[in-house]
């Protein structure tokens, strides 16, 4: 998972109305991700974009801004439980990174928060000064 | 600090207390987040669009919104 909702996940008090997902295959090949979301009940919004059953939205990214490849940022992922399930996300350093880099005005909108909640994540680490 | 939930906020807390820049409200609700399980977090998320009839893309169309 990146975007908002990896951050979310990690502790970032916001919200956004899609959970976007990398996934490791060319954009040529969404029909197959298409067609995965249509047999579990979603609709087809955009190419890239589904409305889950449950009202949920899900975008699939095919390539980040400003990041390694997928193998690279994968293997760096954080591992969480989220709804019983190990999910990886982005680090929010990485995630910061993003949208840094893309400079979208809704990205940029993004980073005092995510440094906000950087600084305090640091603060809370373990060996970490009180 | 060891895994920590909701309800161990006021301790994620004073480790905030000496954050530069924001106020006691600021500091709270980031503790708060910061203390919460991944789920946790996720439910806020969740019953905040929820509570403003904004969760699923149908509820938000109605409300104007392109999804």
């Amino acid at each position: 998972m990146v975007g908002m909702s990896a951050a979310i996940l990690q502790g970032v008090p916001a919200t956004t109305t899609d959970t976007d997902i990398w996934v490791d295959l060319p954009e040529r090949q969404y029909v197959r991700l298409m067609d995965l979301v249509i047999r579990q009940g979603g609709t087809p919004m955009a190419r890239t974009l589904y409305g889950l059953s449950d009202g949920s939205v899900v975008n699939f990214i095919f390539s980040m801004t400003g990041l390694k490849k997928f193998p690279d940022e994968y293997a760096k992922a954080v591992e969480l439980m989220w709804n019983g399930l190990k999910v990886r996300v982005l680090p929010l350093a990485r995630i910061y990174k993003s949208k840094h880099d893309s400079a979208r005005e809704k990205d940029l909108a993004h980073l005092p928060l995510l440094r906000r909640v950087m600084r305090g994540q640091a603060r809370t680490k373990p060996g970490s000064r009180e | 600090m060891k895994t920590t939930s909701l309800k161990d906020w006021p301790k994620v807390y004073r480790r905030l207390k000496g954050m530069r820049g924001m106020s006691e409200e600021e500091r709270i609700l980031l503790a708060r987040s910061l203390a919460a399980t991944p789920d946790e977090r996720w439910n806020i998320h969740e019953t905040f669009l929820r509570s403003h009839g904004l969760f699923s893309h149908w509820q938000r169309k109605a409300y104007g919104f392109k999804w």
